[in-house]
Parts: C-alpha cells; sequence; structure tokens
C-alpha cells in the first residue's frame, strides 16, 4: 500500500501572537514553527499501516525552505521519502487554491490512499483534504479515528457529534481526513535521524495553473477576539446571596441552567 | 552559503587566555546541523511526555519506573549516543551528546539516573574496558536493558578520591579479583545490575574495576535529600565481591587516570546539563510573569521583574555559548581519533575549561533558581509549584563532579601544569604583559568599526586582568601556590568571566556576520551587558588577590594598570535589560 | 442573476439538530441585512414530514430534495444533491452549520463551483453591498475579517452557537416544495452510527465541568463538589495538586499535565489559578470562580466571581441551582 500524507507546517501552539502593522495578518518574525498537530496523527496511521501491510509512506508537504524540518521529521519517524512544494507565499493560499497546488504534486503518484490531518492550527478552514479528494476524483472521509485496510476497500470509522460513531466502507484509492489524538505518536529515534538524511526529499515548483487559480476569500482584518470577561463579583461577601445571584445569572445571562 | 570550510584547527587547552580567536574559529549553538537540532527535540519529547510527568512517582522512589524510562531512552538512542556501533551504540559527535545531555535535564531527577547510565556509569568501560568487557556490557547498557552506576567517592574520601579504602585482591588462582569496602552517595545504587568501582589492590595501587550486582554486593537506605529526591542514592557496601580478571579497568594502578578523565567529561556534562534546567526554569518563570497580575497589570511588566528576566537570560546564554564553545573544542580535538587514549588526551586538553564551565553554569544554574521562585512570589515557596523543586534540585551541582571549590583549584592549577609541561606559553605571556604593565605608556585605544569592539577592548583587558593575577601569584608563592586558597579562588573568578565575556562576544560577532547586525541586536544587547558587569566582578576580584599578594610600589603599579584595563563608560543596563526581557515577555518563552 | 440565501438544515435520526435552527437564525440575519429572501434546503428519502416542520420558520421557501440515495448521509450523495440544488436556485449565499456532517461534504459541493467554503464564522455583516464574515483562527486566539471574492455563490459555515437557535424569526409559513435531485454514484457505503461505552473520562467533550483545587482541604469533602457538578448535570474534574494527592484519578485533572478542555460553563471551586491550569480551561464559554482570596488570578479570566469560603458557597449554589431546574 502506497500511501501520501499531506503535512502542514504551522507557527508554535503556544506562541504569542502578534498582529502585523498592517493588521492584516501576524508578525511572523519572531515565530517558531512545528507540525499541525492532526497531520502528525495522519502520518503515524499512515506508518502503522505501512508495518501492517507493507508499501510506502511519501510525505507532501508546500512552503518555503523551513518547511524542509517538518518533512526531515516525517522521514525520521519512518516516512520514505518526501516532495517539497517549494514557494513563500503557498501558506496564504485559500483552501481551494491549496487543493489544487497539492493535487498537481501529488498527481502523478500511484498512491492507494492520500491522509491529512483534519484542519490545520492556523487557520483552521478544514477543507483542504476534501477539496483535494475531488480534484483528484477520490472518495474521502472525515475526522476518521480508526483505519482497517484489511480488506480489498478500506473501513473506517468516522467520529459524529456528541459520542456518536460510525464505519464507512470505501473503495481504494481514497482520502481520508484523520482527528488528533488517535494513537501514540512515535518518537523520532536518533537511528531514524541519521537514516533521514538519506532519504529523497524531491523539490517540485507549484504549477502554475494552480497558483494562478484566485483565492476565494481574502482576509482584510485579524485582531484579538473581544475579551468579555469583565468579572462580575456576586453576593459582596455574603456567601449565599452570591450563591443564589449565580444561580440566577447561569439562567438568565449565561444560558446554561 | 560556506563553500569555504573552515581548515579544522585545534585549539590549546587553555589558549583562550593568551590567544585571540575569531568568530569563525568558535563553535555556536547557531552551527548545529538540522540532525542535532532533531535530536535535540527528541530528547526534549521524550523528558516533557515520558519523564516529567511521571516525576512525583520518581520521588517515590519507584525504581521500576526509572528502569522503564531508560529501556524508553534506549529504544529511542538516547542512551547509546557515545558508545560506538561495534558495540550497540550509534556513536554520534559530541555535539549532539551534548544537546541529548541539556534536554534530558529538563528533569533533573531523572538526568542524574541517566547521567550515571551514559556518562559515569558507562564511558569507563568505553575507554578503558577490556574488549570481552565491551561486548559483555556496552550493548545491553546502549538499551537500556542493564543499569550502571559510578561508585568513587568513599565516607572520608570526597574531594580526596584518592584515599579510598576499598581493597581488591587478586584471587589465587588468578581468574578473579575480590574487592571489599563501602563506596557513598552512590546514584542508581538502590537499582543498578552493576558498577564500576574503585578499590586499592595490594593496598596502594588505585584501579578500577566492573563489579555486577551479586553476591557480596548490598546497598544501604535510601539517602534523604534534598533535591533529585527522584533519583536513588544509596551506600554501596561491597563484602568479598568477586569479579572476574577480563572486568578489571585499564591497568591495575591506573584508576587515577579513569576516574579524573571521566570526572573531566562529567563536568563539561553538568554544565550542559545545568544549562537545560536554566532554559526550563526560564520558560516557567516567563510564563509565570506574564500570566501573574498584580495591580491590574502582568508582573512582567514591572521593571523590578523585567530585570530579573532579563539577568536570568543573560546567564543562561552566555552559559550556552560558553559550553558549546568548548563542546566545539572536543568535537574537533576527538572527531577523527579512534584510539581510546588519544581521545582521552584529547578530552584531558580542555580541562580548565571544563572545571570553569562547572563551576559558571552550576552558580548560574542556582541563580536562575532562586530568581525563579523569587519570580512565583509566595507561590515559589510552595511545593505544589515548580520553583520550589527546581531551588532544591539545582543546589547539588555546585557540589558533585568536583565541588565548586576544587574546581576553581583546578582551574589555574590545570592551566599552570599545563605551563610547567610547556603545553601552553602561558609564562611568556605572562612575563610580555608584565613588561606592558611596567612601561609607562600602554598601546594607543585602537578604533575599530566592528560591532562591540568597547566589548572586545575589554574582554583583552579581562584576560590580561587574569594573567596579571596569575602570574603575580605564581611569582610570590612558586611551588607554594596550590596552598593559597583564596588567592586561587579570586584568579579562577576572573578566568572564568574573561572566558565567558570573550565567548559572548565572538558568538555575536558570528550572528552579526551571518545575518546580518539587525538581527544580532538581540545578542549585542545581552553581551554589552554581561561584559559591563562582568569587568566589574573582575576588577573587584583581582583587586582583593592583589591587595592580599603584594604591598607599596609594586601593588600601586599593578593597581594602576587595573585602572587602566578595567576602565569603560557604563552601559545604560536598565534599557538595555528591558528590551532583553521584552523579548522574553513577547515571545513567552526563552526565546534566545 | 444570483440572489436569495439558501440555508442547509441538517437532520439526523428523524429530527433537525439545533445548530440548523442557528443556522436559519443567520441566514435570516445576513437576509434582514441584504434585503434577500432566504430559503431553506432540506435533503432526504421520505422526509417529507420533516421538511414540513421547518415552514414553520419565516422562509421564502423550504425546499425538500429527494432521491433515495439520500436516505442515509454520505459526501457523495449530499454533494451531488446539493450541487444540483444550488445550480437550481441559483443563490447569492449559501449558508450552512458548521457540523461535522457539513465538513465532510460541503468542501467538495464549493469545489464543484471551483470555490471553497469560508468556514466555521462567528458572525457575517453586510457592509458596502458585500458582506464581511469573521472567524475564529489559530485555535481561538484571534479573529479574523474575511471577504469573499469571485463569482456567487459564497458558501459559509457558522460556528455552532455563533447565532441562537431561538432568535430565528417563527411567524412565517413557508411553501415546502419537494424536488428530485440527481445523485450519481455514491461510493461510500455507511454502517448504522452508534455510541460507545466510555472508557476513562474525556473531560473534553463535556459541556459543563465543575473543578476543585486545594481549597478543597480534603478527600472527604469531595462529596460537597459532587452534589454541584450532579445539580448541574456536569463532570467533576480538579486542579493538579489534587490528583497529585491521589483524591480523584489523573484523568479528572484539568491544565498542561492533565486535559485541555473548553466547555460552555466550568465552575472553579477553590482553585487560584496557576497558569498550569488556566491553560487548560480558559477557553470555556463562561467561567465561575470561587475563591477566598480576591487577588487570586483565577478572577482575571472568570465572568463570574464569589469571594468566599467555597464550603459555604457551594452547598448554597447546589441548592440554588436545584430548585431552578425544578
Amino acid at each position: 500500500m502506497k500511501t501520501v500524507v499531506l503535512m502542514k507546517q504551522v507557527g508554535n501552539k503556544d506562541a504569542v501572537l502578534r498582529i502585523n502593522k498592517e493588521g492584516t495578518w501576524i508578525e511572523e518574525g519572531d515565530l517558531s514553527y512545528e507540525v499541525n498537530e492532526s497531520d502528525g496523527y495522519a502520518l503515524e496511521e499512515a506508518l502503522r499501516l505501512k508495518e501492517k501491510h507493507g508499501g510506502e509512506v511519501v510525505v507532501c508537504s508546500m512552503g518555503p525552505q523551513r518547511v524542509k524540518s517538518v518533512i526531515k521529521d516525517a522521514l525520521a519517524r519512518g516516512a520514505d521519502r518526501a516532495i517539497h512544494v517549494v514557494g513563500d507565499d503557498l501558506a496564504r493560499l485559500s483552501p481551494f487554491a491549496a487543493a489544487k497546488v497539492l493535487s498537481e504534486a501529488i498527481r502523478s503518484e500511484q498512491f492507494d490512499l492520500v491522509l491529512t490531518g483534519l484542519q490545520s492550527d492556523d487557520n483552521g478552514y478544514a477543507q483542504t483534504g476534501v477539496i483535494l479528494a475531488e480534484l483528484l476524483g477520490l472518495p474521502h472521509a472525515t475526522i476518521v479515528i480508526e483505519v482497517d485496510a484489511s480488506g480489498e476497500g478500506l473501513r473506517v470509522k468516522r467520529e459524529l457529534e456528541n459520542g456518536w460513531y460510525q464505519w464507512y466502507t470505501m473503495p481504494r484509492p481514497c482520502l481520508l481526513t484523520i482527528q488528533s489524538g488517535i494513537s501514540q505518536i512515535r518518537y523520532a529515534t536518533l537511528k531514524g535521524i541519521m537514516a533521514a538524511k538519506k532519504k529523497e526529499i524531491r523539490e517540485v515548483a507549484p504549477a502554475e495553473a494552480a497558483t494562478a487559480s484566485t483565492s476565494h476569500q481574502r482576509i482584510t482584518k485579524i485582531y484579538f477576539p473581544q475579551k468579555s470577561k469583565q468579572t462580575q463579583y456576586l453576593g459582596d461577601g455574603n456567601a449565599r446571596a452570591g450563591a443564589a445571584e449565580l444561580a440566577e445569572r447561569l439562567r438568565t445571562e449565561a444560558r446554561i441552567i | 552559503m560556506s563553500a569555504v570550510v573552515e581548515e579544522k584547527k585545534l585549539i590549546v587547552g587553555g589558549s583562550f587566555l593568551i590567544e585571540e580567536r575569531r568568530p569563525e574559529e568558535v563553535f555556536t549553538p547557531e552551527d548545529f546541523t538540522e540532525e542535532q537540532r532533531m535530536i535535540a527535540e527528541t530528547a526534549r519529547q521524550f523528558v516533557d511526555n515520558e519523564v516529567q510527568p511521571r516525576v512525583p512517582e520518581l520521588e517515590n522512589h519507584d525504581w521500576e519506573l526509572s528502569r522503564e524510562l531508560l529501556r524508553k531512552a534506549g529504544e529511542l538512542g538516547l542512551i547509546g549516543a557515545k558508545i560506538s556501533e561495534e558495540y550497540g551504540g550509534l556513536g554520534l559527535d559530541q555535539v549532539s551528546n551534548a544537546l541529548i545531555g541539556e534536554n534530558i535535564s529538563r528533569s533533573a531527577s531523572f538526568a542524574v539516573t541517566y547521567g550515571a547510565q551514559v556518562s559515569i556509569g558507562s564511558l569507563p568501560i568505553v575507554y578503558f574496558g577490556t574488549e570481552e568487557a565491551k561486548r559483555k556490557y556496552l550493548p545491553r547498557i546502549a538499551s537500556g536493558e542493564l543499569v550502571t552506576a559510578y561508585a568513587l567517592t568513599e565516607a572520608g574520601s570526597g574531594s580526596d578520591a584518592l584515599a579510598a579504602k576499598a581493597t581488591a585482591r587478586l584471587s589465587e588462582d588468578g581468574t578473579h579479583y575480590i574487592l571489599n569496602g563501602e563506596k557513598m552517595w552512590i546514584s542508581n545504587a538502590g537499582f543498578a545490575d552493576m558498577f564500576v568501582v574503585f578499590a586499592k589492590v595490594d593496598g596502594d595501587k588505585f584501579s578500577g574495576f566492573i563489579v555486577e550486582n551479586g553476591p557480596g554486593v548490598s546497598t544501604g537506605q535510601e539517602e534523604h535529600k534534598m533535591g533529585i529526591k527522584g533519583s536513588s542514592t544509596r551506600a554501596l557496601i561491597l563484602t568479598d565481591v568477586r569479579t572476574p580478571v577480563e572486568n578489571l579497568l585499564g591497568e591495575v594502578g591506573k584508576g587515577a587516570k579513569i576516574a579524573f578523565n571521566i570526572l573531566n567529561m562529567g563536568r563539561l556534562g553538568l554544565g550542559t546539563s545545568c544549562l537545560g534546567g536554566m532554559k526550563l526554569m526560564l520558560h516557567h518563570a516567563v510564563r509565570y510573569a506574564n500570566e501573574r497580575h498584580q495591580f491590574g497589570k502582568p508582573i512582567s511588566s514591572f521593571g523590578a521583574i523585567k530585570k530579573k528576566l532579563a539577568e536570568m537570560a543573560i546567564r543562561t546564554w552566555v552559559g550556552e555559548t560558553m559550553i558549546y564553545r568548548t563542546v566545539g573544542m572536543v568535537e574537533t580535538a576527538t572527531s577523527d581519533v579512534e584510539n581510546s587514549d588519544a581521545k582521552l588526551q584529547a578530552i584531558e586538553e580542555y580541562a580548565a575549561e571544563c572545571s570553569l564551565i562547572k563551576v559558571a553554569l552550576s552558580e548560574d544554574c542556582d541563580y536562575v533558581a532562586d530568581e525563579m521562585v523569587q519570580i512565583y512570589g509566595g507561590y515559589g515557596y510552595s511545593a505544589d509549584y515548580p520553583a520550589e523543586r527546581a531551588y532544591r534540585d539545582s543546589r547539588i551541582n555546585r557540589i558533585f563532579e568536583g565541588t565548586n571549590e576544587i574546581n576553581r583549584m583546578l582551574i589555574p592549577g590545570t592551566l599552570m601544569k599545563r605551563a610547567m609541561k610547556g603545553k601552553l606559553a602561558l609564562l611568556p605571556a605572562a612575563q610580555a604583559l608584565m613588561d606592558e604593565v611596567m612601561s609607562p605608556q600602554l598601546g594607543g585605544f585602537d578604533e575599530e568599526d566592528e560591532i562591540l569592539a568597547a566589548e572586545q577592548k575589554l574582554a583583552q583587558n579581562a584576560k590580561k586582568i587574569a594573567l596579571m593575577t596569575l602570574g603575580t601569584a605564581a611569582q610570590k608563592y612558586m611551588m607554594n601556590l596550590a596552598e593559597q586558597q583564596e588567592i586561587l579562588l579570586n584568579v579562577a573568578d576572573t578566568i572564568i568571566d574573561a572566558y565567558a565575556m570573550e565567548s559572548a562576544i565572538l558568538r555575536t560577532r558570528k550572528i552579526a556576520q551571518a545575518q546580518g547586525e539587525d538581527a544580532a541586536a538581540r545578542y549585542t544587547d545581552m553581551t554589552r551587558v554581561f561584559c559591563n558587569d562582568a569587568i566589574q566582578r573582575i576588577e573587584a576580584h583581582a583587586k582583593d588577590a592583589l591587595a592580599a599578594m603584594v604591598e607599596g610600589d609594586e601593588l600601586r603599579t599593578l593597581l594602576a594598570a587595573l585602572r587602566r584595563f578595567t576602565k569603560h563608560t557604563p552601559m545604560n543596563t536598565v534599557v538595555a535589560r528591558g528590551r532583553i526581557a521584552d523579548v522574553l515577555i513577547n515571545a513567552n518563552r526563552y526565546a534566545y | 442573476m444570483s440572489k436569495g440565501i439558501l440555508v442547509f438544515a441538517e437532520h439526523r435520526a428523524g429530527a433537525f439538530n439545533k445548530t440548523s435552527f442557528e443556522a436559519i437564525a443567520a441566514a435570516q440575519s445576513l437576509g434582514r441585512e441584504l434585503q434577500q429572501t432566504v430559503t431553506a434546503v432540506v435533503l432526504g428519502a421520505g422526509m417529507a414530514n420533516l421538511a414540513q416542520t421547518i415552514a414553520a420558520y419565516k422562509l421564502d421557501k423550504v425546499l425538500y430534495a429527494e432521491n433515495e440515495k439520500l436516505a442515509e448521509y454520505t459526501p457523495d450523495g449530499y454533494a451531488d444533491a446539493m450541487e444540483g440544488v444550488v445550480r437550481t436556485i441559483d443563490p447569492q449565499y449559501v449558508v450552512m452549520p458548521h457540523t461535522y456532517l457539513v465538513r465532510d461534504f460541503a468542501p467538495k459541493l464549493a469545489s464543484r463551483f471551483g470555490k471553497d467554503v469560508i468556514s466555521d464564522c462567528l458572525r457575517a455583516t453586510a457592509s458596502d453591498g458585500g458582506v464581511i464574515f469573521s472567524r475564529r483562527i489559530f485555535l481561538g486566539k484571534m479573529d479574523a475579517d474575511v471577504i469573499p471574492s469571485g463569482e456567487p455563490p459564497v458558501f459559509a459555515t457558522f460556528q455552532s452557537g455563533a447565532y441562537r437557535a431561538d432568535q430565528a424569526a417563527k411567524d412565517g409559513s413557508a411553501a415546502v416544495e419537494t424536488i428530485a435531485v440527481e445523485v450519481g454514484e455514491v461510493r461510500m457505503q455507511p454502517e448504522p452510527a452508534f455510541q460507545e461505552v466510555k472508557q476513562a473520562v474525556d473531560l473534553s467533550k463535556a459541556d459543563i465541568i465543575v473543578a476543585v483545587g486545594r481549597g478543597i482541604k480534603g478527600q472527604e469533602n469531595l462529596a460537597l463538589v459532587e452534589q454541584l457538578a450532579q445539580a448541574l448535570g456536569g463532570e467533576l474534574a480538579a486542579s493538579r495538586p489534587i490528583c497529585d494527592a491521589g483524591w480523584l484519578p489523573i484523568d479528572r485533572q484539568i491544565g498542561s499535565s492533565g486535559q485541555t478542555v473548553a466547555p460552555k460553563l466550568y465552575v472553579a471551586l477553590g482553585i487560584s489559578g496557576a497558569i498550569q491550569h488556566l491553560v487548560g480551561m480558559k477557553n470555556a464559554t463562561t467561567i465561575v470562580a470561587v475563591n477566598k482570596d480576591r487577588e487570586a488570578p483565577i478572577f482575571d479570566i472568570a465572568d463570574y466571581g464569589i469571594v468566599g469560603d467555597l464550603f459555604e458557597v457551594v452547598p448554597a449554589l447546589t441548592e440554588a441551582v436545584k430548585k431552578l431546574k425544578e
């Protein structure tokens, strides 16, 4: 089984974000980067499928040279080779354009399966994978938490809302978006890190037609969410009065009771 | 980028005191390869995910967990990095090993367990073990399957390690050594499978042995320690323990060479370990200062806290700079050397640097821990918050691997010894300096365009001060110098600061050359503040030493020279520290 | 020319879910601002009666698009059906709730039009003839104003709770029009949905969490807090010291070394609010803090604070909540 895993590099989750002078994006200068969380689980799933069923794991990522750290990390964890779509502005593409670039980059691979995370931790569109499936003519399933590839097709367990789940069966090749936290992600062992040095990273330019496709949504302004947290102190020192008042507020204002 | 590869040049140990270096000659963290960064990241993730959440269990003396964690570390390759591939390790470079050590030390308790395993407990076998012993033990040490420990200290012989009373005698059939004695403060003793033990053969031949846990081997109760409570520390009692002759390390009577060489490496490793702790403490401190509000503002917005955060960052960064400069020298000296003896010699070359790093980093670590507690305020004193543990854990670093006092003595002591052996041209340099001091006119102040020109001048002068003080002491006390401990402490302190100043300047210049002066600005701030303060410390130490050694005209002449050497316009450290703190506060982490 | 707003109403097990009514409220709000009509669409097989039930909302029309392949949700089926509907109606805006189901097919649908979805929006406001959509980015740390470009339709999904279901105007009695839609090959076969017995406590799924800190003083006092959690219908959780002490299992721990949660209500009892704890819960919608220390950092992020002894406050609160729920 040959699996392509799409992985995105995003700003560190713990980073303190600052808005740029134009107010249109964050200040990227002092940002450190990491792999998008759910993409890490997608890679782990691909590696586990390879261990079970054999085959190859190819990682594909797009962005400037700094994206190499995500790629090398994936190779160190056990991916066999990588495709790096190199370009500076690719991170700003809207999901349709991004999916277009990625679809061109992996189209020629004879894959059985494409895996990616369910959404990115920066823009959070939760769309690139699904659109990519459509562009490549693949069936897909999102928010997948378990994959059974023992049969001819693929049986996958999807997470629904409120504690519900559902199994889907679909033919290969297909695309799955993987939920975070479904497994224990392996470490890059030191052996793996040294072995990764010898693995192929193929650099490709984004397909021209793909980057030319316009973005359908443009961010005009970013800002911190308005803090509604003006703490209302209740009871004024009287515990019982405070408790009664609180219960009332939870019903009328917060609408929880 | 750098098509011109700098030819690897061996740097003479201790030569920093008498020679100038160019930025491209020193190794800095900016030179880490992608692989080295990834290795560091694996170590960090391992500790943060597997060890940190379980420190309370370790502190409850769950030694099965310690073993389990060592096995996991072994699976990842984190233990075998120093062991060659031939014996089941990975044979990685010194820089990778330092990075592993630094990151493992995010948990002080586990770092001790780990350090005993990969450093003092196994390197004697790597360097001095017989072929049989290497094959028998190293692969299983690398995998974490066998746990090892190092037993040198005894109740009556701590700093004076060679006064050990433990004995070893050859069995009558000549196949075994029979060991007897009691060792103290043995890390990992509670669950080790084997020990590297030092004992005297025939009453006076100090020698090293591998001893497996078995008949005749017992351990005492767990010590009730101030910190690193999640590591096992016990006495080791040997009663007629038989160990086969192939478990002798090196030669009979050559144990001191093993013990002291291992300590040299251990000191550099200890500095690296402190660095890992400092970065983590600073990380916590910055976050806490950003989250904790008083008077309606985060406390990180107050100057008093900013000053603390900035100084913690400066010491951490300068410490890191000194460490990796030294690790880089050791790497260059050992990378192409196959033979164990030659490798050890290469490491011994930098004994003075190792000692000064041990002293500087362990004291900086305590400083950072203390300020962390202070920033946390009342919460810093509560065992439910991380500062309290960090504060206790940090304290041991000034004690083990040779107390800081012993190591301070060793710094000028080693340099003088090397000078006497003709390995270091210290004496001609000292003579030339004395001529300069005595001559009425000092050379003109050469204007330089390069950044940190004033600091560079100060660093050169700092070295001169160190040399002047050491030279004066050597002249006055001659063969009795080693007994002048108070003077030597002062000399050591000037040498440490001189090395630190120069290291910081070289790193900042290297960054400026590679990334431009704008990118180097934040490092320039740290270097300038550090040099500004260091030269004042140096002046005080030198004054103290000189006044104790000479008097009258001689003292006046030397003090005049000291004044000239330390002359500088004080900088606005308030503004610079503010900028440094802002970098941390904005990034919400240690961002250097 | 494209005009009007099409709103997608999602149902499962024979009932519309609440977020569908929120989406209707969103569409209506947008309709008012743009002075455009709102049409709702329901997909299904044999669901005409259900479609009828949303006719009570103030809508221009309810479209019930039927095909036997729509009996069970599949992305292939829904994308085909919705594509047909959108092409027929030719709306300017397609509004959908940001549910797992919509996330599964909406991008596929939009890509049929060469577009993507403005997803997970909090607001939509008319401006200069167009609409500015606001959505949360960077895992909730930042908001972004987004404007669509290109030809209509504009596809947008709205976050649960962005609009209130009970504010969806209801005075209408829209006509329900049933149409047959084309659905091509459906490549995935769903099995029946099911629920799993919870193995460990997954606090991240809890809507209400009552958490306790060192202020509780002893394990024997936990019952007090449990009673409040029960009254509120929430899960019990704790700050680290409580779990370290073994008073509650580790899977109840909130914070950097425990679970990260974002419930609708988080009640922090006797928790001072160390950063390690705050990072695990500060994204809760409503935060209540009860603490003796007025300076405790937990109050900085609390919506409601009671400065006082939790041993007095908690029983009184339990009682008051019970009374309100009666």
